[in-house]
């Protein structure tokens, strides 16, 4: 009777222990949908192009960050320059994939009206607009 | 002693230049001034400033609350041709100065157009209306009442000898 219990005993943890095996199995079988590498790429007194709706931007700072795959900040005095403008400031955040670039520093533009200053930038380059935001003031050439 | 005279005189002359280049470059000055925002529309060529905004060009300076400022190209250069100016206007040209709630401005013919609780002022006289016509190359300003019928047609003083 004893033997016929410890059998029976033997069995149901073999199939408790199968059972939690096939199920960490079908578990790790699911695909990562997350990819949590990330890796921090800095680069110092950095000047690049992008090509953008607005043409061909040129791009530089002391020190750039790329924040992720769409994303770049321009840490320090950075500038952005084409045939439409030169945006001077400073710690600007570019996204590259929808075409804007902030700032929320003091910032310079120079256009062919004239020179804008304001405290902060929010550039939709894909919609041909600039908001300055702040106290502006805008010297016209003559 | 001649020569401390002259010394003296070109100092004059040289203080007396820098002085008309400055103060001319002062006042020849343009420039747009918003205490909100600005916007630069590139596509639609047009600025609009918002918040206590202040215009200045090289016949008149404005103020209100909110502008849009068209702009064409020219010969390289940008140049501002229609500006419309929107509540608690105030347009001071020379020594008249201009009320208004809404007022467009064409660099095409120099005409200032105001709507709204319109007065001109001058130093003389306080004139109120509807509607202000302002015609700046020609010194000729139309003020019109509510019944849109010509109320007063003001010939100002330092045209009147002509």
């Amino acid at each position: 009777m004893s033997n016929y219990l410890t059998k029976r005993i033997i069995n149901i943890l073999l199939i408790i222990f199968l059972s939690i095996q096939v199920l960490i199995y079908f578990v790790n079988q699911k695909p990562l949908t997350k990819n949590f590498s990330q890796k921090t790429i800095t680069v110092e007194n950095f000047s690049s192009i992008v090509l953008s709706k607005s043409g061909i931007t040129k791009i530089g700072s002391e020190k750039l960050n790329k924040v992720d795959d769409n994303n770049i900040f321009l840490k320090g005095k950075s500038y952005l320059e084409n045939n439409d403008y030169k945006i001077y400031g400073k710690n600007i955040l570019i996204n590259l994939s929808k075409e804007i670039s902030e700032s929320n520093e003091p910032v310079e533009v120079i256009n062919k009206m004239g020179l804008l200053k304001a405290q902060s930038f929010k550039n939709l380059d894909y919609d041909g607009k600039i908001i300055f935001e702040g106290n502006v003031e805008f010297v016209i050439y003559k | 002693m001649k020569e401390t005279w002259n010394l003296s005189f070109i100092n004059k002359l040289l203080y007396l230049v820098l002085y008309l280049f400055f103060f001319s470059k002062a006042n020849a000055e343009s420039y747009v001034k918003a205490g909100e925002s600005l916007i630069w529309d590139s596509e639609n060529k047009s600025y609009t400033a918002n918040g206590s905004v202040e215009f200045k060009n090289d016949r008149f300076v404005a103020y209100a609350d909110k502008m849009i400022a068209n702009y064409i190209e020219e010969k390289n250069d940008e140049v501002f041709t229609i500006i419309e100016l929107f509540n608690n206007v105030v347009i001071k040209f020379e020594e008249e100065t201009f009320k208004g709630n809404y007022a467009i401005y064409t660099r095409d013919d120099n005409i200032i157009k105001l709507t709204g609780d319109v007065s001109i002022e001058s130093p003389s006289r306080l004139l109120t209306g509807s509607e202000l016509i302002a015609d700046i190359d020609n010194n000729k300003r139309i003020l019109n009442s509510s019944n849109n019928e010509p109320l007063v047609e003001v010939l100002l003083e330092n045209n009147a000898d002509n």
